[in-house]
């Protein structure tokens, strides 16, 4: 049977509507509001405050694709790789077998830079295509089909110029692409409101598939975590603040209230 | 053991509720307690419901005691606490199953606490039981709770955990008051009492 509507003597079909595959991020509420998940090969910018559970989001979304029998990678630049497993050991959703057997592998930065001889302030081209070169390498071998650098800020912080981060972002961002790699920049911002940038050098927000912004609404003295996707190429997606709580079993996400949404006028947070 | 009567009828009305309905349990100041007590107990005893309760009137601690002062095993009950980490500031107790959050206003954290808490129930019937609006109504504007109390209940009914909102009416503000009244499948109403 013709499932078209009749209309007339025409048979009226639905648009073919193509939809790109989906790399499911597992967490929950956030495959809602993407209406489905990352499209694949994406490379997502996840922006936000201190304490607004980026690392958290960026782990889950690894140790998901591990239960799942992907290769996941994370790149730590901001604290030791021992010290961030000991802080993510705490939640049930992370199970330290996932690292011993190789199904999320963590690379600290400072040893990576130490393998390619670039332990300096900072870093010009041939640096930077090195650096490339290197984690695309790795992806490559072991077959990574997530990947996390935390963070992008602290990475770019040794690269002098503006044309320079926005080659090499925009770079790693296309051979992970190809590779099939869906990835997550997470940078840190220190304002999360309608004006400020989404980056802190403000050239990564225009070079990422997706922006994914975390942050804190202030009420009455005390802070609520928000995520709100502001773009995801590829896909449609809510654009709406959600709450989030980072549980043992993961992060959470529900719609925040719509006129609990906007910080108090006198915080910091919403000036 | 302190001997305490329940309100009966309490228990005839909640055999005609379904899983995803939402009672709007009406009381007065005096009666609070004993309208809470007999809505729970046949929950847990006759319908044999797990289930989560909210606390937003008085610490958990408190609550617990009551119940088991009058004989009722609450192990089976989860109790996010609102009162006793951020207004009270003490959040260290003898029970297990108490959860806190910071505070009355963070409506959003409760919501995802509960249903953290029913993601990790062993229980196949579950409820929660929200005490109450009124206590609510203290520290939220009335748009805010309206708006939260729609959100509330929908989010519940979706998922076919029966939800049950306790209530002083003449504490509550007409807005959401009303705005319950809209929401709510069935009425409880122990709100007339006379003193004498």
């Amino acid at each position: 049977m013709n499932p078209g509507r009749l209309v007339g003597h025409v048979t009226m079909q639905p648009a073919a509507v193509y939809t790109r595959d989906r790399c499911v991020t597992g967490i929950h509420g956030l495959d809602e509001i993407l209406r489905g998940g990352i499209p694949y090969g994406s490379t997502v910018l996840a922006a936000g405050t201190c304490g607004s559970g980026k690392t958290t989001l960026g782990m889950e979304f690894l140790v998901r694709g591990a239960l799942a029998g992907e290769a996941c990678a994370h790149f730590t630049a901001t604290e030791p790789s021992v010290k961030l497993l000991e802080n993510i050991r705490q939640y049930a959703f992370f199970d330290m077998n996932m690292v011993d057997s190789g199904l999320i592998n963590v690379f600290d930065m400072d040893v990576l830079y130490s393998w390619l001889g670039l332990e300096k302030a900072s870093f010009e081209l041939d640096d930077v295509h090195a650096l490339i070169k290197a984690i695309v390498d790795i992806v490559n071998t072991i077959g990574v089909t997530r990947l996390v650098i935390d963070s992008v800020t602290t990475l770019c912080y040794k690269i002098k110029s503006e044309q320079l981060i926005r080659d090499f972002l925009f770079t790693l961002g296309k051979k992970l692409a190809t590779l099939g790699c869906t990835t997550i920049l997470i940078s840190e911002i220190t304002s999360a409101t309608e004006n400020a940038h989404w980056s802190s050098f403000g050239v990564e927000e225009a070079i990422a598939d997706g922006i994914i912004v975390m942050g804190d609404v202030e009420r009455m003295g005390h802070l609520l975590r928000f995520l709100q996707v502001v773009k995801m190429r590829g896909t449609a997606h809510s654009r709406a603040k959600h709450a989030i709580e980072l549980t043992p079993l993961g992060v959470m996400l529900t719609p925040m209230l719509k006129w609990g949404a906007q910080s108090d006028k006198t915080s910091r947070w919403g000036s | 053991m302190i001997m305490f009567e329940l309100d009966q009828r309490i228990a005839e009305q909640l055999t005609e509720v379904a899983l995803n309905s939402a009672v709007q349990v009406r009381c007065g100041n005096s009666n609070a307690f004993m309208v809470t007590a007999s809505t729970i107990i046949p929950l847990m005893q006759m319908f044999e419901m797990g289930g989560v309760y909210i606390s937003a009137n008085r610490g958990a601690v408190e609550i617990i005691e009551a119940f088991e002062s009058i004989g009722i095993d609450v192990s089976k009950i989860q109790f996010i606490d609102l009162v006793s980490s951020g207004i009270l500031g003490g959040t260290d107790v003898p029970y297990s199953n108490i959860h806190f959050v910071d505070s009355p206003i963070m409506l959003e954290s409760v919501l995802l606490r509960t249903l953290y808490i029913l993601r990790t129930t062993s229980s196949e019937r579950n409820f929660v039981f929200l005490d109450s609006v009124n206590a609510l109504a203290i520290y939220n504007e009335d748009r805010i709770l309206a708006e939260y109390l729609h959100t509330f209940i929908n989010t519940f009914r979706q998922r076919e955990i029966l939800s049950v909102v306790l209530n002083v009416p003449d504490q509550t503000p007409p807005l959401v008051l009303s705005n319950l009244d809209l929401y709510c499948t069935d009425l409880i109403d122990r709100g007339q009492v006379v003193i004498h």
